[in-house]
């Protein structure tokens, strides 16, 4: 339990300096950001004195109280939940996010869990049959896994969506059909939001899929040079009892270095959004920064944060529970 | 793309410090970097040296991106001619120039953020490692946490913030940087702190250098191949931000800023502002994406050679079979199959040569790798394991040893392969289904072979700790075996025999439920001769069972091997370096020397009356547990390259009594006088009269013993 508790601390230090840094930032940096967001504000409608108070609030500038305790409050306000007021949205920021939280953690959560299957099953196989035909899958991979999120995304909006100019299989923008269908619990909107999924998770597992095939082929092709994988060879075992034997002990550098590849994931779905307009987190983080809606800036930045260490937690726990050695020394 | 981070941190084990600079040759790592040197010198090119006002050329004076005029207002984009080699875009400009400048600035700040990425892990990293400690626990403190922080949001936000950031690429840079350079300082410390418990940084410590010439001298020059990986991952990574939020508009836009912003995403970003892409003007939107995918692919092979070459396990993979089919053997894919190359279809004569013979070697020559590059690790071998006994294989490593011994149960990997010869396996089971035959087994396909493997014969390896699965119980592993080689037994039963085999060896049936990292080696050991016992089978191949442990745990276990060889009756074939441990054990002994067979005789007979001067040489490796002491002589010089044999006997370049024959001519085992003895040299032959030493009498003639032990004195 030690060692998890010390990764649980690490995390909380992450968060706490996640908080710090986005309340210093507007704080600090030189120049007047006010004067560009009034300006923003203004520039999209009504910016009246009560909109330029906020702002300044927000932003820590003409207020009369001390940093620290300007510091103390917002991370007060913070524990409770509150993230602050968007003005742009004219709501909490703490219930917009939550309203966007659903859509990436659906998305992140099925295409990541597909990458790292599928990712997991190919590069196993591309070991396990080495020097046959499937080493072709290697390039491919290769190739995949050196192309930026984004960039995939714009291409397959290309190719395949109905904004590009190919083959217009797929919707290619927004989370549904905004015009056709009503939000709710009926069958044609949940219909739209499957196939407007559709889209973005495929750049995401065939991005982050790439990456797991070659290291879980790495780790294979190392791990059955073992003895233990000889032994059980010599045990006379089945096939796939020796595969399984050589896979188990690959996946553990791979689930111990999930905290990188979460984190471009994260970082890789928060383009993925934009691209194609996805009403999640990343895309309205995208969106505030446009509006230079600092609330709900900061507020998208210490939430993704905390979605990723959690993830990262997870990772851990899931390791301590995979590896005996690991669960011996927590 | 990651850094395979356990190839790196097992590393320079193999690298040694002359290794380090050399730049792996492969194709893949040859395209790669011809990709990258194109995109960094390009810009650069005669031609290029005033893209920056190229850019702002126009087709119609006075306009341009800045100036804002519309879109509307500009001619269509002309397509690519002599004159515009990309074209023009909607704003008249010339694409070309576009890109060129693009890439310089995508190039520069990538590179540049990857330099300050570089500079500060390793001072981060080699600093953590070297001085450890609570320095240590406080950096690794610093980059986890930052490694724990997304970077993409957060390059995001500073880039967003920092309202300078889009007119300076060098503040982008360093943004980027910041956000990038933990996972190298990680992997550096890592790499540092193995390093400064190697023997090499011990010795400069120890002969008083100061940390700074250990770090300058030692340690940097071992960290160059994780420095040169780790420096094209951060500057992929580095170009891929910089075009995404550049592509997002986050930079700052050059529109209105200094032209040297340009680059892929800005490029990207105002090709699809403008309707490039409904507009069909390719030239303009599909080169700076080639250049994106061109140059990730540049990267990605040299990446993919760079982990190759620290980790050479994932280069000689592909490559074997490959060679194996163009040098016409046939290759099984089934893995843990030794493959046969079959040159002549031998008529197999499958009688036992002994009525007693269990396991039979016949004329077995093992090569690694195919065609001109294959090392002929074992040639012409036979041997002869009778039932129930104990036949010692000794030599010095690297003599063939294991090789034969593995290969001839066809556990030996590719790129190892067998050559020519016949094995056969007499089986006689004494438990299970198995029916009484004789297997040939370089023929015996996989099923078949599973079928035999540990219910008929059984291995021990050397080192425990890496035979026993680390993720899974002693139990499961007995569980597995049980199950796959008597599916009849019932969980409980199946239970209760591993309780019992562990019963025989000395250890608590609890021990079921512990992990291989829960038992010490001795422990280890016993649990997989134990486990090798299980299904009782008639040949157990110990391969240096015990080298690993110390003396007192190596003779504890060594005398159960034996006892439960006497209760059960299995044959033995022990493969070990030190020869005073077969006198005791062995019935038989057989001494290998660079892939042959070279003397072969009762145990007593070889120990007390070596005919084979490598053997004598053995015999004076080793003080003898009992009997009169002897001087410790050894064997002057090392074993030889396999790839490069001295010509005649292997051995007479180390042999003090060598004849002009021995440099020709390749001894071969020919029976001599005494029982059962057979030597492989010319000292013995036609007529030579063999040195002293070399004649000593045999064992059992009490009288000539006594003689020539006063000859000696």
């Amino acid at each position: 339990m030690r060692a998890l508790v010390r990764r649980f601390g690490v995390y909380l230090l992450a968060a706490w300096v996640a908080v710090t840094v986005s309340f210093l930032l507007p704080r600090v940096v030189p120049g007047n950001p006010v004067a560009g967001a009034v300006a923003r504000a203004s520039q999209s409608g009504n910016c009246n004195a009560q909109c330029v108070r906020a702002i300044e609030l927000q932003l820590g500038y003409n207020v009369h109280t001390s940093m620290w305790d300007q510091y103390t409050q917002y991370i007060g306000n913070l524990l409770h939940g509150d993230l602050g007021h968007s003005w742009s949205e004219n709501a909490p920021v703490g219930s917009l996010i939550l309203s966007y939280l659903p859509w990436t953690l659906v998305l992140l959560g099925i295409s990541t869990t597909l990458a790292f299957l599928g990712g997991s099953a190919i590069g196993t196989l591309i070991a396990w049959r080495r020097g046959s035909w499937t080493d072709w899958l290697i390039p491919f991979a290769t190739f995949f896994q050196a192309l930026p999120f984004f960039f995939l995304g714009i291409v397959l909006v290309l190719v395949l969506g109905q904004t590009g100019t190919m083959l217009k299989w797929f919707p290619s923008l927004f989370g549904y059909d905004i015009y056709a269908t009503t939000p709710g619990p009926n069958l044609p909107y949940i219909g739209s939001v499957v196939s407007h999924a559709i889209l973005p998770a495929a750049t995401v597992v065939l991005a982050s899929m790439a990456g797991f095939i070659l290291s879980i082929r790495n780790q294979v092709i190392t791990t059955m040079d073992e003895d233990f994988v000889l032994v059980a060879q010599a045990k006379g075992l089945p096939g796939r009892t020796v595969v399984w034997y050589a896979v188990r002990n690959a996946l553990l550098p791979v689930v111990a270095n999930f905290t990188i590849a979460i984190s471009l994931v994260v970082g890789g779905q928060i383009l993925v959004e934009i691209v194609f307009n996805y009403p999640g987190i990343g895309f309205h983080l995208f969106d505030a920064l446009g509006k230079l809606d600092y609330p709900l800036v900061q507020g998208v930045f210490v939430v993704i944060t905390l979605v990723v260490l959690v993830a990262n937690l997870i990772a851990d726990a899931v390791y301590v529970a995979i590896d005996p050695r690991a669960r011996q020394a927590a | 793309m990651t850094i395979d981070s356990t190839a790196l941190t097992h590393a320079p084990a193999t690298l040694q410090r002359a290794r380090v600079l050399r730049i792996p040759r492969s194709p893949k790592v040859i395209a790669g970097l011809v990709i990258l040197g194109v995109f960094s010198v390009t810009p650069y090119s005669p031609n290029a040296t005033d893209t920056q006002n190229w850019v702002r050329h126009v087709l119609v004076p006075g306009t341009g991106g800045d100036s804002g005029f519309p879109a509307s207002y500009y001619p269509l984009p002309l397509g690519p001619s002599a004159a515009h080699w990309l074209g023009t875009t909607v704003f008249a400009q010339d694409a070309w120039s576009q890109l060129l400048a693009s890439t310089q600035a995508t190039m520069f700040v990538g590179l540049l953020a990857a330099a300050i990425a570089t500079v500060l892990s390793i001072i981060f990293g080699v600093t953590a490692g070297y001085i450890g400690g609570a320095t240590d626990e406080g950096l690794s403190l610093v980059a986890n946490v930052s490694l724990a922080i997304p970077g993409l949001p957060l390059l995001i936000v500073l880039a967003d913030y920092v309202p300078s950031a889009g007119s300076s690429l060098a503040l982008v840079a360093a943004i980027i940087a910041v956000t990038t350079w933990a996972y190298t300082a990680r992997t550096l410390r890592a790499q540092t702190l193995s390093l400064r418990n190697r023997d090499f940084v011990e010795a400069s410590r120890v002969s008083g250098e100061g940390s700074l010439r250990i770090i300058g001298v030692e340690i940097l020059p071992n960290l160059i191949p994780i420095v040169a990986a780790s420096f094209l991952f951060t500057s992929l990574t580095a170009i891929y931000a910089y075009v995404a939020i550049s592509f997002l508009g986050l930079a700052g836009s050059p529109t209105g800023s200094p032209p040297g912003l340009w680059n892929w995403g800005e490029m990207l970003r105002e090709g699809f502002a403008n309707n490039a892409v409904r507009g069909g003007w390719w030239w303009w939107w599909a080169p700076p994406r080639i250049c994106v995918a061109l140059l990730g692919t540049g990267l990605a092979l040299v990446n993919f050679g760079i982990d190759e070459f620290i980790n050479p396990r994932l280069r000689t993979s592909g490559l074997t079979a490959k060679a194996a089919r163009k040098a016409g053997a046939h290759v099984s894919a089934t893995l843990g199959l030794t493959p046969v190359m079959r040159r002549t279809a031998t008529a197999a004569n499958t009688t036992p040569s002994t009525p007693d013979a269990v396991l039979e070697i016949r004329g077995l020559s093992v090569d690694y790798g195919y065609g001109d590059q294959a090392v002929h690790a074992v040639r012409d071998c036979d041997l002869v394991l009778r039932r129930g006994r104990v036949l010692g294989l000794a030599g010095e490593s690297g003599s063939g040893k294991t090789t034969l011994a593995l290969a001839a149960i066809r556990l030996l990997r590719a790129p190892a392969v067998i050559t020519e010869g016949q094995v056969l396996f007499h089986s006689k089971p004494f438990t299970g289904d198995n029916p009484k035959e004789t297997i040939d087994m370089l023929a015996a396909g996989p099923h078949r072979l599973r079928e035999i493997r540990w219910s008929e014969i059984a291995v021990v390896l050397q080192s425990s700790l890496n035979a026993l699965n680390p993720v899974t119980t002693i139990g499961a592993q007995f569980d597995d075996m049980l199950r796959a080689h008597r599916p009849h037994m019932s969980r409980d039963q199946r239970y209760t025999r591993g309780v019992e085999l562990l019963d025989m060896v000395g250890m608590n049936g609890d021990r079921l439920r512990s992990y291989p990292h829960e038992l010490s080696g001795g422990m280890r050991q016993r649990a997989m001769i134990a486990m090798a016992l299980a299904l009782e089978p008639q040949v157990m191949v110990l391969d240096e069972p015990t080298t690993a442990l110390d003396v007192v745990t190596q003779r504890e276990i060594l005398e159960e091997l034996m006892g439960l060889r006497d209760r059960l009756g299995f044959a033995a074939l022990f493969i070990t370096h030190d020869l005073s441990l077969l006198v005791e054990f062995a019935d038989d002994i057989a001494v290998m020397y660079a892939g042959r067979l070279m003397e072969r005789a009762p145990a007593n007979s070889l120990f007390r009356a070596p005919r084979l001067p490598y053997t004598h040489g053995l015999l004076h490796c080793f003080p003898p547990m009992h009997g009169k002491r002897v001087p410790m002589a050894g064997i002057p010089g090392s074993p030889p390259d396999l790839r490069d044999l001295p010509s005649g006997c292997a051995f007479h370049p180390r042999c003090k009594w060598a004849l002009d024959q021995c440099k020709h001519d390749v001894p071969v085992l020919r029976s001599i006088p005494g029982p059962n003895r057979e030597v492989a040299c010319w000292l013995h032959r036609n007529g030579a009269t063999p040195p002293l030493e070399l004649s000593l009498a045999e064992p059992g003639d009490v009288m000539r013993e006594r003689l020539s032990q006063v000859d000696i004195q």
